[in-house]
């Protein structure tokens, strides 16, 4: 009796209280544009973080250094249980470089708490 | 004739869902994917005038982060302390950092028991191989200590914890 009812309050707690951060597909390929020179592939973002309504999206190397890319934004806002679709593009030259396409949750300053998280999620680039 | 229009369209409503029950296509697709879930923000204490620390001991609360996998050896999971203060009043001293990041809890113990002990950490970043699809829970200790054992000045403190979750 006492253990369903400790088991049930804890997945209510665990529900209010949980904030998530998703981003498909985990292994992205880029394709060819509508544009010569560029390839493209498409990123989409899940936010269930009600702390979090801005996501910053990058392009590294195998050993995190920065890639240029070229998106719509490079600070996406997504609200609280809203779903974004991005493409990146990238110049044909870097595609063999290019391994990560990483978003990063970004705290309003406002918002910061006592501890805040950062969630980062970076997808591999398949070849 | 009322007769006639009930019966017409019993058949018709009938007919209907005789074709409905030929074909109910349900189509799905599942990706690969990780969730990074703050389950706990984490609260420093203040047990004496040089040190903020997350423990429990001392008033503090651990940060907690949940990593769901739905494939396994697929992602490499990376919890950072913190090792400076977001916001902060003006600190004139220096201030040294620890921290640290254990499991704390797994949604299988089988296959996710040997997390712990095969952790790599370098720095102030604890680096788990995900090697089993399901759910992790890592907490974090952060202790901060104001130079030379002075007292923090009064003030709000915060930091951030970083969670990665990277595709192997």
């Amino acid at each position: 009796m006492y253990r369903s009812v400790i088991f049930a309050l804890f997945l209510f707690l665990t529900t209010v209280t949980s904030h998530a951060h998703e981003m498909i597909p985990t292994y992205p390929k880029f394709n060819s544009s509508f544009m010569d020179g560029l390839l493209v592939t498409t990123m989409e973002l899940f936010n269930k973080r009600s702390d979090v309504g801005y996501y910053e999206v990058a392009v590294f190397d195998k050993d995190f250094n920065a890639i240029p890319f070229v998106s719509s934004y490079t600070v996406y806002k997504v609200d609280y249980l809203q779903r974004v679709k991005f493409e990146i593009y990238i110049r044909i030259q870097d595609e063999p470089n290019v391994t990560y396409i990483c978003s990063r949750s970004r705290v309003l300053e406002q918002r910061v708490s006592n501890t805040s998280v950062t969630s980062t999620i970076c997808s591999k680039v398949k070849r | 004739m009322k007769g006639i229009i009930a019966f017409l369209a019993v058949s018709m409503t009938a007919s209907y869902a005789l074709a409905d029950t030929g074909s109910a296509p349900i189509t799905g697709n599942v990706q690969s994917r990780c969730i990074i879930t703050t389950d706990t923000v984490g609260v420093y204490g203040n047990p004496n005038a040089y040190t903020l620390t997350t423990s429990a001991s001392d008033g503090g609360v651990l940060p907690v982060i949940r990593f769901d996998v739905t494939l396994a050896d697929a992602y490499y999971a990376q919890v950072t302390t913190p090792t400076e203060f977001t916001s902060s009043p003006s600190l004139s001293d220096t201030v040294s950092w620890t921290g640290t990041t254990e499991v704390k809890a797994v949604s299988d113990a089988t296959n996710m028991g040997d997390y712990e002990t095969n952790k790599t950490t370098f720095g102030s970043t604890t680096q788990y191989d995900l090697t089993a699809t399901g759910s992790t829970w890592f907490k974090s200790t952060s202790v901060a200590t104001y130079g030379g054992n002075k007292a923090f000045p009064g003030g709000a403190y915060s930091a951030t914890v970083e969670a990665k979750c990277i595709a192997q």
